[in-house]
């Protein structure tokens, strides 16, 4: 067991860091408050996006046949930990290197990809993805948004809500049943998002503008040749994309960083030498750092190629648990961070609080290390 | 970062778990408030187990396996001191290595026996002698902690210091029980976890209900962080590493210790079930090294000065 980084991977994590520093110049930091999907940091992403692309560092992880570098997981970790510090200026696009991408080389026909991988290549195109409905959030199988195949075509009829990007992304990863049958009978469909029929309208939210979205399909008409996969393969390919993107977002590293600012803030204010202050941050480190351990336990395993359970849902819960102390310590010591003092603080705030609802709540993790990893038996359905 | 097991590591687990199977479940019904075995301890020490961490392969990450392994047997082991904090003053000690902070002399001190090796880290620097019973003091004898302890009634005139930082046996010590606790919170979960879904109440098994399965998950988590935080402050040697992961592991143990009674009913009051063995040595060990608040200075001492 070795806790260190490897000297290539010190060099890696600094290669980028220096890319940032080059490229996140000015008032980035204010800029970032801008939530991830908002149209000023969407632009920003274009540009942004088209650089990384060209200092080979948008998908370095990628295999050697889709144009990347085939650099391993720890790379893929870093790479994701570095964005994610600095206020993630790929915006969405983070999702097309992550999982997108690789689960368009796995499912794709020849034709979805030569459409869609080559933009996303050169940092030009901005994904949705369209699961979430009203009555289907956490019991993401009850979904409902119909499609129907009618002489070549699929008429798409319902509604997705908390669509990130939606505002402003070009195509949506569509899910939609094509048959009564829960799990089985959902299908994926690729939907550009200028087809007739389709209205996005912005939630107002807590995190930032431009950020979650209600999506209406009203007899929006695709090809047959949009479909993803198989008619019933969703559940099977959501599966395979998730294993790319299991660990999601290395929500700690930013959390960490947000904390080291709080404080840092404090000891300029000679506000820091209070023990209970002083224990509180530590509390929280502590927290971050259990995190992260718990995560990289997790990219071990992938390193490896083992087979990732449910232990990423452990380390997904330790990481809600730092998110929330952090926030928490934020708002408790340093209250004006969220009123003007700290845009980066700001940012974090609003990032960090959807740690625990977003891609899967922290309680449906608990209910899977329960099921999965403490192997108790099973809840009475 | 390579945080697989080594062979060497997988190895030195599995002796142990050969060695210690005689060992890892309790005669039930005895209700002895606290288990040692002396022939468990010889064999131990015989194996060489105590001292991996100064084979230079092995090493401080396999001396917190070793530790944190141990931990998960419900017999009380005096190793976390002799495995990991010995090495660093003189490996010549003998066991038990009884560690005290200066200043604190006070409280319970856990395998204080005549014959025990007494360190006192502080201040003075990092000093030791061999307790006599002229100067120890019984504990009461139903004490609840499941660790044999005593107290000092003073120090000796006379010890022998060491030339060691004693800022470096501190960040050891701190490490040697994040490593224990990791241990003893793994075992405490197995077997609440073996006791909820046998047990039926309402016609199904205690486990099935959310409101037990989520604060189980959630104390799956805490023991999840304590072991990789400990086998990390151990790997990277880093004061603020060490000060985090005790603080965390305290923190942890003072959540399961009460979910765990809570899940156990009438029965996590009795001597009839282990589950106080692990639970009231961990009870223990959240008071080590002065408790949390002390971890949390220490840390934020170490983190940003
Ligand atoms: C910022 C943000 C961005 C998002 N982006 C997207 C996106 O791009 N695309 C997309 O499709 N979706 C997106 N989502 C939706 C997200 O996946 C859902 O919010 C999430 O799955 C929870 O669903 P819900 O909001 O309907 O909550 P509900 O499912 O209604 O849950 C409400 C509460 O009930 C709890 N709960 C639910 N079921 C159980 C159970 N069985 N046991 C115990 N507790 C339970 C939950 O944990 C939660 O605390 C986003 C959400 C957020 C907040």
């Amino acid at each position: 067991m070795q806790f260190e980084w490897t000297p290539e991977q010190d060099a890696f994590r600094h290669k980028i860091r220096d890319f940032l520093e080059a490229n996140l110049t000015g008032d980035w930091e204010k800029f970032s408050e801008h939530g991830p999907a908002s149209p000023a940091l969407t632009a920003f992403a274009r540009e942004f996006c088209v650089k990384l692309a060209e200092a080979g560092i948008l998908f370095p992880h990628w295999p050697v046949e889709m144009g990347g570098e085939g650099l391993g997981p720890w790379e893929q970790q870093i790479l994701a930990e570095e964005m994610w510090i600095a206020g993630e200026p790929r915006g969405g696009q983070y999702m097309n290197v992550n999982w997108i991408g690789p689960t368009l080389q796995k499912y794709g026909t020849p034709e979805q990809k030569a459409r869609y991988l080559e933009p996303i290549t050169r940092g030009q195109s901005l994904w949705c993805q369209g699961f979430s409905e009203p009555d289907a959030g956490s019991d993401l199988a009850a979904l409902r948004t119909r499609a129907e195949l009618r002489d070549g075509s699929y008429v798409i009829n319902g509604q997705k809500i908390w669509t990130s990007y939606a505002g402003l992304a070009d195509t949506c990863f569509l899910l939609t049943r094509t048959s009564d049958d829960r799990k089985k009978g959902i299908t994926i469909i690729l939907v550009p998002m200028d087809t007739p029929g389709i209205t996005v309208r912005q939630i107002p939210s807590l995190i930032g503008e431009g950020d979650i979205h209600e999506v209406f399909f009203d007899d929006v008409t695709v090809p047959e040749t949009a479909r993803f996969g198989d008619e019933g393969q969703a559940w099977e390919i959501v599966a395979y994309s998730l294993r790319n993107e299991r660990l999601g977002i290395p929500r700690f590293t930013l959390a960490r960083a947000a904390l080291d600012r709080a404080v840092a803030m404090l000891q300029g204010e000679s506000r820091f030498a209070r023990e209970h202050v002083r224990i509180e941050a530590a509390r929280c480190a502590a927290l971050c750092e259990a995190a992260a351990t718990a995560n990289y336990a997790v990219v071990q395993k992938r390193v490896d190629g083992l087979s990732i359970g449910a232990e990423s849902s452990s380390a997904r819960y330790a990481t809600v648990m730092a998110e929330r102390a952090v926030c928490e310590f934020v708002v408790e010591f340093v209250p004006q961070a969220l009123a003007g003092a700290s845009p980066y603080l700001k940012m974090h705030h609003q990032r960090g609080i959807v740690a625990g609802v977003a891609a899967g709540s922290a309680e449906i993790q608990l209910n899977i290390i329960a099921s999965d990893v403490l192997e108790l038996p099973r809840e009475p359905r | 970062m390579q945080l697989a097991l080594s062979e060497d590591q997988t190895q030195v687990l599995d002796f142990i778990d050969t060695l210690a199977r005689p060992y890892a479940s309790v005669p039930m019904h005895d209700a002895s408030l606290v288990l040692e075995s002396a022939d468990l301890d010889a064999a131990l020490v015989e194996s060489g187990f105590l001292d991996v961490m100064a084979v230079e392969e092995l090493g401080p990450v396999t001396a917190a396996l070793v530790v944190e392994k141990l931990a998960r047997l419900p017999f009380a082991i005096e190793a976390a001191a002799s495995v990991m904090v010995r090495p660093l003053i003189d490996l010549a000690l003998p066991r038990p290595l009884c560690l005290v902070e200066e200043g604190r002399i006070g409280g319970p001190v856990r395998f204080l026996r005549p014959g025990a090796s007494v360190v006192v880290v502080g201040p003075s620097g990092v000093r030791s002698f061999m307790a006599d019973a002229g100067i120890i003091a019984a504990a009461q004898v139903d004490t609840l902690y499941a660790y044999p302890a005593a107290f000092l009634t003073g120090l000796p005139d006379c010890m022998t210091s060491h030339d060691v930082d004693a800022a470096e046996v501190l960040r050891a010590w701190r490490v040697a029980v994040a490593a224990e606790a990791a241990g003893l919170l793994a075992a405490a979960l197995a077997a609440t976890v073996a006791y909820v879904s046998d047990r039926k109440q309402f016609g199904r098994p205690l486990a099935t209900f959310q409101g037990m399965r989520h604060r189980l998950a959630e104390d799956q988590v805490m023991t999840n962080s304590v072991h990789w935080l400990a086998l990390r402050a151990a790997g990277t040697g880093s004061r603020g590493d060490a000060a985090l992961a005790l603080l965390h592991a305290q923190e942890a143990a003072k959540q399961v210790c009460y979910d765990y009674h809570q899940f156990l009913g009438g029965m996590g009051m009795t001597l009839e079930h282990p589950l106080h063995l692990w639970t009231y040595r961990l009870k223990l060990l959240t008071a080590e090294l002065g408790g949390r608040g002390e971890q949390g200075l220490a840390a934020s001492d170490a983190l940003w000065g």
